[in-house]
């Protein structure tokens, strides 16, 4: 297929309509799950992900709980096995537009392909571009611990792995388009439209992070210190930004890191009021292996309830406190800034009933997840309901998980709740069962 | 042989460069006759290493592959893959593994890791120099399942696998299907009933043609192999005939009760877990099903006391047997509530103690008012984590539903009847993700949290009419508190099924907490080690109904992809008998664990031959054989020598 073709979308242009049966909206490890088991069973399916790069959340991950092996291991195949499989068509960069619902014969859609600049079949992801781009930018991939430049490739084990031009930050000197030895830079690209015609719809839309820059007493984006569990996690990962745990205020090896759980979950004042289901265990998770890459450091995890509740999770976080965590029932008052870039965190000691104050040298904010809310445009006129929380709602949970309140529109993964990794391949598997039922019904 | 082997040193992001010189290993490897490319790679199993591997292939015209990572158990496919991409047969390449067996097993010794990664990538490339083309076995697979257990899980799974066309024998170990969810009124967090949501399985499956349910039925025995199991199953009479059915029929229903009634024989009702008794004969609440009375096969007397109201009651029926042949198992066993021990928190010592699945059933049974042994209950104290969270004990996993549970029966209570007082002594309340709500809910109700340590556990005493219940109270201060209660609910959690014969018949592993185990919580979460027998719900782990759900759907859908092509591929890498060598002696026949042997004739004289199907590729049989007249595919005496060669030389 030419990726370049510039096309003047029109919903009747019957010829240039791609058919599938499956659209899934989201290519991490749920969406991926379930296009396997669908394509597994010869369904055509097209996936769209929004990001550069297949692989969600779980690609960035270093080790997970409660085995720790590493998700790299375990995502990489999935990924790859998704990207190469003959009856799914994957669009990165993309996004679903106008899903509208045809009387009695599936759903029309548009998927709009944001422009790389960079043509995506003669690009080899060499990374020459890199080298000569002058535009240095923070690097979302590493959660803005380090920078990359204007033209690049998002990350070593990205799928596809290719470059991209970030033209927000591009300042069009052409260095990249001289030194490409494949000819792949391309200015001239423009956002594409393709029309689909499907019959079934899988969100697989995941989660975000939950920002903390709202919760203003624990001076995150302030006090340099003070980082989210994603920008740990990235630390702890084999492609971490600096081959070391560092703070990042000046690049000293912590030795006594703090962890505070239910930062943004379990919360109503800012609006999260349930729980994320995977702080603790990510924490519990971090701190062990905290204590292998600084084998000197004191980690202590301040925390309310611990929820160990999956299969091996008591036993891991008794692993935990086995190897020296110190685990505080403690609800942080306020966090401030030394001059020397320590931090003190003031906290009610529940148990002892007393507030105190300790000093850490570097604090861990073990961040909630949110919905990834479903664009208001994804739909054209009937959409999904969604839960009070705005995760879509799942309309028979106890018999049909998948289900939501749109025929022939079914949920995945974290879009329909916190879940862990575990939990969303369970849950992904429900969702693909139910879509092969409801297309068997179908024909 | 081969002499043009490519070789890949994953570095599997520092797992295994942390501890392994992985240049060092690729030096020394290059070196050795016949490797033609040796790198180092970040992740061997990226989208990007595998393209670069299959073009090294292709451009170098590589004749064999060895990829020096993790276990072959996480990605000897995935390699396989690569070189069949490549257009080499799978077969020649190698895995070898410096990951589990090197780098985590010696990160004390960095140097000696380095050693004997350089002595397994050798010993690989030895064996892979003398590999052969091998095709996979195609074997034929009868798209029939059977799934073992009829609660919610299992009948889900039934209705899912029917749908997709496979013959589904459903076989249920009571007389009545629904498990647990029949015996649960309000269910959190939807609030349907137990019966509204089992009715609604039920009806889909005795309307589904493609599915047998067989009720009182039990497996005795399994043999055969993915693709072609043949098992045995046990049924017990129901002594009812099965044209009975209440639905609708007043006047059968009429008939019924006097039965019930008539019948002299009184047990405890394990529908009402112990707290109840009920009759021989018996079909007490509506959300058992089928809606048939059924009689207690063990406990009836055969007085014929209900046949003089019930025409149905047949006591000619006998056990039976039936054999069913079926390409795949789904287990879906479910659990047992944990039964505390005799005095653990005055448990059948003193009358008003009683567990969370007891208190469910009372309430379903009180219907103004709550009370217990014809006592008014009015203060309600929950101890959580009854044999759960065990520190001493075996139990040591949390059983993950139960926090959530209490606090839905404790609203339920609350909502139902008037003045009701909940006490909550806990060990950190655990509603994850949603449930969170009713934690709130509850706690806005008014309901009193209390939290005590594995350390300090709460003592139940007995004062006169009073119950007790002394906790050092970590929220306080640690204070000593008292509660008063009339009635204690000990929030007990799951255990695997008691007496459950499943495991030893089709050899499922178990995990440390003693539930059934899967291969991988991630990459096969619904799987176990036994080809085409796969796992789910609460047998596997403790789970809610929703998690019961995607996991039975999932393992739905794992199992109808391998049985309903109507082939499975099997691995080549099985025993292949020299008929020349071989002069029948039945030694091997043996010790075969899969009765995959068996004795022909060939040119006048007779030999063992192996049954494709049937045999695992285990190698028990080869040394037993005087004649050497055994091989195993794959691992053929010329491979296995080489590759000891290399790793001692």
């Amino acid at each position: 297929m030419n990726r370049n073709r510039k096309i003047d979308f029109m919903i009747n242009d019957k010829d240039k309509t791609e058919e599938y049966d499956v659209l899934v909206v989201g290519g991490g490890i749920a969406g991926e799950e379930a296009a396997l088991n669908l394509a597994n069973q010869g369904y055509k399916i097209i996936m769209v992900e929004k990001d550069l790069s297949i692989g969600g959340k779980m690609i960035h991950l270093s080790k997970v709980f409660p085995t720790l092996d590493c998700a790299a291991c375990i995502t990489t195949p999935k990924v790859s096995e998704t990207a190469r499989h003959s009856n799914i068509t994957i669009y990165t960069y993309s996004e679903v537009k106008g899903i509208n619902k045809l009387n009695g014969s599936g759903f029309m859609a548009r998927v709009e392909r944001k422009p790389r600049y960079v043509n995506e079949e003669t690009c080899t992801g060499c990374q020459i571009c890199e080298e000569k781009c002058p535009v240095f930018v923070q690097d979302q991939f590493q959660y803005d611990l380090v920078g990359r430049k204007a033209v690049y490739v998002p990350f070593s084990i990205a799928n596809p792995r290719i470059a991209t031009i970030d033209m927000d930050n591009c300042i069009l000197c052409g260095a990249c388009e001289k030194a490409c030895p494949a000819d792949a830079i391309d200015f001239t690209q423009e956002k594409e439209e393709i029309p689909i015609h499907i019959k079934s719809v899988i969100l697989a839309t995941g989660y975000k992070l939950f920002d903390p820059v709202v919760i203003e007493r624990y001076g995150y984006g302030r006090f340099k210190n003070v980082v989210t569990a994603m920008q740990m996690e990235r630390q702890l990962v084999p492609t971490r930004p600096y081959n070391n745990v560092l703070r990042p205020g000046d690049g000293k090896m912590p030795d006594n890191i703090a962890y505070v759980l239910c930062t943004g979950s379990r919360d109503a004042t800012v609006g999260n009021p349930i729980c994320s289901q995977v702080c603790c265990m990510y924490s519990t998770k971090q701190a062990q292996l905290l204590m292998g890459a600084l084998p000197m450091a004191d980690i202590t995890i301040y925390f309310l309830h611990v929820r160990a509740f999956g299969k091996g999770f008591e036993e891991f976080y008794q692993q935990g406190r086995s190897m020296g965590v110190e685990f505080i029932k403690g609800k942080i008052g306020k966090i401030t800034e030394k001059e020397n870039g320590d931090l003190l965190v003031r906290y009610e000691d529940i148990r002892e009933g007393v507030v105190k104050e300790a000093e850490h040298d570097m604090v861990v904010l073990s961040v909630g997840i949110l919905p990834d809310i479903i664009p208001e445009d994804m739909f054209l006129k009937e959409r999904p309901e969604l839960d009070p929380f705005h995760y879509v709602m799942q309309v028979d949970e106890l018999s049909n998980p998948a289900k939501t309140s749109m025929k022939g529109v079914f949920v995945a993964g974290a879009a329909s709740g916190p879940m862990d990794i575990p939990d969303s391949i369970l849950s992904a598997g429900a969702a693909s069962s139910e879509t092969a039922t409801y297309l068997r019904r179908l024909s | 042989m081969k002499n043009n082997i490519g070789v890949y040193i994953c570095q599997c992001g520092s797992n295994i460069s942390d501890y392994v010189d992985v240049e060092k290993v690729r030096d020394e490897v290059s070196k050795i006759e016949g490797v033609a490319i040796a790198k180092t790679t970040m992740f061997a199993c990226a989208d990007s290493t595998q393209k670069e591997i299959i073009e090294d292939v292709r451009n170098k015209k590589l004749d064999a592959m060895v990829v020096a990572s993790c276990s072959p158990k996480l990605h000897l496919f995935t390699f396989r893959n690569v070189a069949i991409r490549a257009g080499l047969n799978p077969y020649h390449y190698v895995q070898v593994n410096i990951r589990e067996q090197d780098s985590w097993a010696h990160s004390d010794h960095p140097a000696e890791a380095t050693l004997k990664a350089i002595g397994l990538v050798s010993a690989g490339i030895a064996r892979v120099k003398h590999s052969k083309a091998l095709k996979s076995i195609d074997i034929p697979s009868r798209n029939a399942v059977a799934i073992l257990g009829a609660g919610v899980s299992g009948m889900r799974a039934a209705i899912e696998m029917a749908d997709m066309g496979t013959e589904v024998h459903l076989i249920e170990r009571e007389h009545f299907v629904g498990g647990r969810t029949s015996q649960w009124s309000q269910l959190f967090t939807t609030r349907q009933s137990g019966e509204e949501v089992v009715s609604g399985l039920y009806n889909k499956i005795i309307n589904n043609e493609n599915i047998s349910l067989y009720t009182g039925a039990e497996l005795l025995s399994m043999k055969g192999s993915v693709g072609d199991f043949k098992a045995k199953i046990r049924i017990i009479p129901r002594y009812i005939k099965a044209d009975c059915i209440l639905k609708d029929n007043q006047e059968l229903l009429n008939a019924t009760l006097k039965a019930i009634n008539a019948c002299p024989v009184e047990i405890s009702d394990d529908f009402n877990f112990n707290i109840t008794k009920r009759k021989a004969i018996y079909k007490n609440y509506h959300s058992e099903f089928p809606e048939c009375p059924a009689i207690d096969y063990e406990h009836c007397t055969k007085c014929g006391e209900c046949a003089k109201y019930l025409d149905a009651v047949d006591f000619e029926q006998k056990e039976q047997e039936v054999e069913i042949n079926v390409g795949a198992f789904v287990v879906a066993t479910g659990f047992d509530p944990y039964e505390p021990e005799k005095g653990e928190y005055a448990y059948a010592e003193v009358e008003n103690v009683i567990t969370l699945p007891q208190f469910k059933r009372l309430i379903e049974m009180n219907e103004k008012e709550l009370t217990y042994r014809n006592k008014a209950v009015k203060n309600i104290a929950y101890i959580y984590c009854v044999g759960s969270r065990q520190t001493e004990g075996k139990n040591n996993y949390c059983s993950r539903y139960c926090c959530t549970s209490a606090i839905h029966a404790a609203i339920h209570a609350r909502n139902k009847y008037r003045d009701i007082n909940n006490f909550h002594i806990n060990r950190g309340i655990r509603t994850y993700g949603k449930q969170e709500l009713l934690y709130e809910e509850s706690s806005r109700n008014g309901d009193i949290y209390l939290q005590f340590d594995e350390e300090n556990i709460p003592v139940v005493e007995k004062q006169g009419e009073k119950l007790i219940i002394k906790v050092k109270d970590i929220l306080t201060q640690e204070k000593e508190l008292e509660v008063e209660a009339d009635l204690l609910v000990l929030v007990t959690g799951m255990v695997p099924r008691k007496h459950s014969k499943v495991s030893d018949i089709l050899k499922i592993p178990l995990g440390r907490d003693h539930f059934f185990n899967e291969i991988h919580p991630k990459l096969k979460p619904v799987e176990t080690v036994i080809d085409g027998v796969f796992i789910c719900g609460a047998c596997q782990a403790p789970f809610n109904i929703t998690e019961t759900i995607k996991s039975s759907l999932s393992a739905a859908s794992k199992a109808n992809a391998l049985i309903s092509k109507g082939k499975i591929e099997l691995e080549p890498t099985i025993a292949e008998i020299n008929p020349e060598q071989c002069s029948w002696c039945g030694a091997c026949t043996e010790v075969c664990l899969y009765d995959a042997i068996r004795k022909i004739g060939h040119n006048g004289k007779e030999i063992a031959e192996v049954d494709e199907s049937k045999c695992k590729g285990c190698g028990m049989c080869l040394p037993v054989c005087d004649q050497n007249a055994i091989n195993l595919i794959g691992y053929t005496d010329k491979e296995i020598e080489s590759f000891i060669d290399a790793l001692i030389s």
